[in-house]
C-alpha cells in the first residue's frame, strides 16, 4: 500500500510541474508576438574631454587630386586598436564634414578596425562609406590611399591593409579600385609620394 | 603457349617486307613531291635553256603577310553594370563605348588594327576581359573609364609590386602583368605626353584597378574626365575627337618607339 504522505507530494509536485510548463509556454508565446528592435551596432562616439595626443593624417583633396598630410588633435586611447579606430573616425570625419575637400555621405563610419599580428590590419567600412563614395578611379584611390596611410603612419609595423564593407569581401570600393585582395603599405607610400603636391 | 618458330618466322617476314614496301613507298612519295623544284633549277645551272624558250622563272621567296599590330580596347562597365553615373542621363558605360569607337577608327588610320573587348552594352566581368585580352595577345591593351571629376585625362598602369614574377611557365592570374609592367609604364609615359601636346591635361599613376594586373600584354587604363566643371563635355563630339586623336597619337609613338613589336607581345 503507497503512504498517503507520499501520494499528497507527487500531487503536489506534479501540479507544480505543470503549472510552471503552462507558465513557461505563455512566455515563450509571449515573446514570439513581441516584436523585437532590430541587432544594431551602437559606435561609442570617442570622448571630447581628457588627454588628446597630435597624429598625422593624410587628407585627399578631389580637386587637385592630390592628398596632404595634416596634423590633428585625437584623444588617446587605451589600447592599440582603440586607437587606430579612432585614428580613422577623426579621419572619416574630416570626409562628412560640411565643405569637405573629399565628401562622404554622413552615415560613413568605420566599423572596426582589427590589428591583427604580424603587421595586418583590416579596416571595416559600413555601407554608407560606400554608398557615399564618389565612382572614378582616382576618387576611390584618393580613399584607399587616404586610409591605409594614415593607418600606416601611426600604426608602427603595419604591412598591409585589407578592406571590408560591413565585415564581408567586396569586389571594389565603387565600381573601379579594387577591394578583393591586401593593400601592400609599401605600394601605397609609393603611390602617396605620387598623389602628393609636386 | 610456345613459339611456333616455322609460323611465328614467316609472319615476321611477311611484316619486315611490308615495312619495307612502306618505307620505300614513302622515300618515293618525298622525292617525287620535291623534283619539281629541283627540276626548274638543276637543268637551268646545268644546261642552259634555249633561247627560244622563256626564262625560267625566279623562284620567289615565299611571301608572307606581315600582320598589323593588334590593339584591345576595353571600354569600362556595360549592361547592367553602369559605371559612374556621370549626371542622370550620362552614364559611365556610354562614354568608354563611345570613346572607344572613335579610338579603334583612329587607330585604323594609323595602321593598326584595333579590337573592342565589348562593342555592345553587355555585361563583362572582369575576367572576362583579362581572358579576351590575353587571347588576342595584342600589342597593347587600354582600358577606358570616364569620370566626371575634372582634370583631363589620367593615365593609369597596374599597382603591382617588385619581384611579383610568375611561377616558371605558368603566369599568376593576379600578377599576370609583372612581366610587361615596364612596357606598360614606358607606354604611359608616352601616351602622357601625347595628350599633353594635344592642350590637354594629363596626368600618370598606379592604380589598383582590375583588370590591369590580370593582362599579359602591355595594359594601361585612361580615365576621362572633362576639362572643364562640366560633365556634358563628356559626349561632346568634338572632345572625344580630340581625346579619341590624342590617344591614338600616343598609341602610335608608343609603338614605333617601341618597333611595335620588338618590346611587346606578339
Amino acid at each position: 500500500m503507497i503512504p498517503r504522505q507520499f501520494l499528497i507530494t507527487t500531487t503536489i509536485l506534479f501540479a507544480l510541474t505543470l503549472g510552471m510548463s503552462v507558465y513557461v509556454w505563455q512566455l515563450r508565446r509571449h515573446e514570439i508576438a513581441t516584436p523585437r528592435p532590430p541587432n544594431r551596432v551602437e559606435h561609442v562616439a570617442p570622448p571630447t574631454s581628457g588627454p588628446m595626443e597630435q597624429v598625422t593624417v593624410y587628407v585627399a583633396y578631389d580637386d587637385p587630386g592630390e592628398l596632404r598630410a595634416q596634423s590633428i588633435s585625437i584623444p588617446i586611447a587605451s589600447g592599440r586598436q582603440q586607437r587606430a579606430e579612432g585614428l580613422l573616425q577623426a579621419l572619416v570625419g574630416i570626409y562628412t564634414a560640411k565643405g569637405s575637400t573629399h565628401p562622404l555621405t554622413a552615415g560613413a563610419e568605420i566599423r572596426q578596425v582589427f590589428l591583427v599580428d604580424p603587421g595586418m590590419a583590416v579596416i571595416d567600412l559600413n555601407s554608407a562609406f560606400v554608398d557615399g563614395q564618389v565612382s572614378g578611379v582616382l576618387a576611390e584611390e584618393l580613399t584607399i590611399a587616404s586610409l591605409v596611410q594614415t593607418l600606416a603612419t601611426n600604426v608602427p609595423a603595419l604591412t598591409r591593409v585589407k578592406i571590408l564593407v560591413d565585415g564581408k569581401e567586396r569586389e571594389t570600393l565603387a565600381g573601379h579600385v579594387d577591394l578583393s585582395g591586401f593593400y601592400d603599405v609599401q605600394q601605397i607610400a609609393e603611390l602617396v609620394k605620387q598623389l602628393s603636391p609636386q | 603457349m610456345r613459339w611456333n618458330k616455322k609460323n611465328g618466322g614467316g609472319w615476321v617476314s611477311r611484316c619486315g617486307l611490308a615495312g619495307a614496301v612502306l618505307l620505300f613507298g614513302a622515300i618515293g612519295l618525298i622525292r617525287a613531291q620535291t623534283t619539281p623544284a629541283t627540276s626548274t633549277t638543276t637543268p637551268s645551272s646545268a644546261n642552259p635553256a634555249p633561247s627560244t624558250q622563256p626564262p625560267p622563272a625566279q623562284p620567289q621567296p615565299p611571301s608572307i603577310a606581315t600582320p598589323k599590330p593588334l590593339v584591345m580596347i576595353d571600354p569600362a562597365h556595360g549592361g547592367s553594370e553602369s559605371g559612374a553615373v556621370l549626371n542622370p542621363l550620362i552614364l559611365e558605360k556610354d562614354v568608354t563605348l563611345a570613346l572607344a569607337r572613335r579610338l579603334r577608327l583612329d587607330l585604323g588610320t594609323r595602321g593598326f588594327t584595333a579590337e573592342l573587348v565589348r562593342d555592345s552594352d553587355v555585361n563583362l566581368s572582369t575576367d572576362d576581359r583579362a581572358a579576351k585580352a590575353n587571347a588576342a595577345h595584342p600589342v597593347l591593351y587600354v582600358c577606358l573609364h570616364a569620370t566626371s571629376e575634372t582634370g583631363g585625362l589620367r593615365v593609369y598602369t597596374a599597382m603591382l609590386g617588385e619581384g611579383k614574377d610568375g611561377h616558371g611557365p605558368f603566369a599568376d592570374w593576379e600578377t599576370a602583368q609583372f612581366p610587361s609592367l615596364a612596357a606598360s609604364r614606358a607606354a604611359q609615359q608616352e601616351i602622357t605626353t601625347a595628350i599633353q601636346k594635344s592642350g590637354i591635361s594629363a596626368r600618370a599613376l598606379p592604380a589598383p584597378l582590375r583588370p590591369l594586373n590580370n593582362v599579359i600584354s602591355p595594359a594601361v587604363a585612361i580615365e576621362l574626365g572633362p576639362s572643364k566643371a562640366d560633365v556634358s563635355q563628356l559626349v561632346s563630339a568634338d572632345y572625344l575627337q580630340t581625346v579619341s586623336a590624342a590617344l591614338a597619337n600616343g598609341i602610335t609613338q608608343v609603338l614605333s618607339a617601341s618597333g611595335t613589336t620588338s618590346g611587346m607581345s606578339r
